[in-house]
């Protein structure tokens, strides 16, 4: 299941924050999509320590980015953040 | 933009690094400060005195540089993904030189003793030599350019020019070599200021507006443009300078590209102060504060200048001269830099404690965020402080018996609780980090 977290308004350290905070609570087969206005590069070697991998696309309207988090080994969440994003894109 | 293909966070300097030029920038504050309290009304009687001069280089050497060069040293592996080479001996030898040739160098105005000066140049040619060719082999490497990354190497070419300049005029002083004195100090000054300063703002400007201030991004042509404008003109500015001195040729040329790179800085100004108008988060800011009195400082200098332009005799006062170098120095350096450094001390100890944090995998401590770090009374109260030092160093301009002193008091107790501000910061980073530390042992 999609969990949606935006942070495009948000001044830094707050979206960091908010994103780290968000993942703990994410249940086996979720996912989060994190809407964000700039690309957050300091994120992603975090989020490979905490054991998560990530997807980044385009976002839409003011949202310039939008970055899938799932846990290393959730292959449901893994395929629902495929299909997602597939859908999205065509 | 920040490049995740080459990003590591092993690759950023420790700490301590930056930390160390941001926390000595304000005590060369203090040591201007002292100045004016001691000199009083003739450390700003015209730009020539020995006291204007040791004054003018601890605010640009000592203040303005110092955090320069750390933000530089710190923020390249982070925006453009490459890492200074050697940063740690780096960092450790290019603070050490610039600190003790900054002191030698004030020391050689103050007493006019030449020893002293030669003795600055060495140190000061070592440390900025040092420091740009490790930069300039950063910037050689980076892989994907970005508006931000062409202002530092267009800065760092300023600077380059800035303090091979510098090392003349003392050669000069020193009778070492024959030099046009008030030529090459203005082109001096020129390049510090309105190269070396101003190119590397704009090109932080470009990253830490859109981010930390959440506004929208600057125009494109801007970032294009802009910064190879300024330096275009500055280099045509400077070889006009010395060819219409030299064969005494007609001089309107040499205000006329001048005036173009006024243009530009008033351009930079007003699109900054639009965007942050626009900003999207409509809460207190005192960074915000900051920012505004540098950009407004840039424009009210802008303004100055082309009336002095046009208006010959206005040029002509004693007071012009001075008002343009406080106004560009105080006003628009000190309170850009100020602002800068509340920004980047509290997210670069946040984000050092959060991968620690993570490194360790002790989730029960507790990580202070930007605003616990850096409470807004504190630098509220700063700020107020540097507003009432900037009112105070104008009026003592006109009324220099009156309020020089004052001045000088007022910029010490700024310096000051930045100092503590800065310091509380890194206090804080050193307790919490023991923490993590601590609590990761107990946890193995």
């Amino acid at each position: 299941m999609e969990q949606t977290l935006d942070v495009s308004m948000l001044e830094p350290c707050e979206p960091l924050n908010r994103t780290l905070a968000a993942i703990m609570e994410l249940s086996e087969g979720d996912y989060l999509r994190v809407i964000h206005r700039r690309e957050p590069h300091l994120l992603y070697p975090l989020l490979e320590k905490q054991g998560f991998s990530r997807l980044t696309v385009p976002g839409h309207s003011n949202a310039a980015f939008e970055i899938y988090i799932w846990r290393q080994q959730d292959t449901v969440a893994q395929a629902a953040v495929q299909s997602a994003t597939h859908s999205a894109r065509f | 933009m920040l490049h995740s293909a080459n990003l590591s966070l092993d690759q950023a300097p420790p700490l301590s690094i930056p930390l160390r030029f941001f926390l000595t920038a304000p005590l060369f504050g203090l040591g201007a400060a002292f100045l004016l309290i001691i000199y009083g009304p003739e450390a700003l009687f015209s730009r020539w005195e020995t006291a204007t001069l040791a004054l003018t280089h601890l605010l640009t050497l000592g203040f303005l540089a110092l955090v320069m060069c750390g933000a530089i040293l710190q923020m390249l592996p982070v925006i453009a993904g490459s890492p200074v080479p050697r940063v740690h001996l780096v960092g450790t030898l290019v603070h050490l030189l610039l600190t003790l040739g900054t002191t030698l160098l004030v020391a050689g105005f103050l007493t006019d003793a030449s020893f002293w000066l030669e003795a600055a140049a060495l140190l000061l040619t070592a440390g900025f030599g040092i420091f740009i060719l490790a930069v300039t082999i950063a910037l050689w490497r980076v892989k994907a350019t970005s508006a931000t990354i062409n202002g530092m190497r267009m800065a760092i070419l300023s600077l380059v020019v800035t303090a091979g300049l510098g090392v003349m005029l003392i050669a000069g002083r020193a009778r070492w070599i024959q030099l046009d004195t008030l030529l090459f100090a203005d082109i001096h000054l020129t390049w510090g200021l309105l190269g070396w300063v101003a190119l590397l703002v704009v090109g932080i400007a470009y990253q830490v507006v859109p981010m930390f201030q959440v506004t929208p991004e600057y125009p494109a042509w801007i970032k294009r443009w802009l910064t190879r404008t300024l330096l275009f003109f500055l280099i045509l500015w400077s070889a006009l300078k010395i060819v219409v001195t030299q064969y005494q040729l007609p001089a309107f040329v040499v205000p006329a590209s001048l005036g173009i790179i006024i243009c530009g800085y008033i351009l930079f100004a007003s699109v900054t102060l639009l965007l942050q108008h626009r900003r999207r988060r409509r809460v207190f800011d005192v960074t915000l504060l900051f920012w505004r009195t540098g950009l407004g400082s840039i424009l009210v200098c802008a303004l100055l200048w082309i009336s002095g332009y046009f208006a010959p005799a206005l040029k002509e006062l004693p007071q012009f001269d001075l008002l343009l170098g406080i106004g560009l120095i105080a006003g628009a350096g000190l309170s850009l830099l100020n602002g800068m450094l509340y920004k980047i001390v509290p997210f670069l100890t946040w984000f050092h404690l959060q991968n620690r944090q993570l490194t360790l995998m002790c989730m029960t401590v507790k990580i202070p965020n930007m605003k616990e770090l850096l409470p807004d009374r504190t630098s509220k109260l700063q700020f107020s402080v540097h507003l009432v030092f900037l009112t105070m160093i104008i009026l003592s301009i006109f009324f220099p018996a009156w309020f020089t002193h004052a001045a000088g008091v007022m910029f010490g107790l700024s310096c000051l609780l930045l100092w503590l501000n800065l310091a509380r910061i890194s206090w804080r980073y050193r307790a919490v980090n023991r923490t993590l530390l601590s609590s990761s042992k107990k946890d193995t």
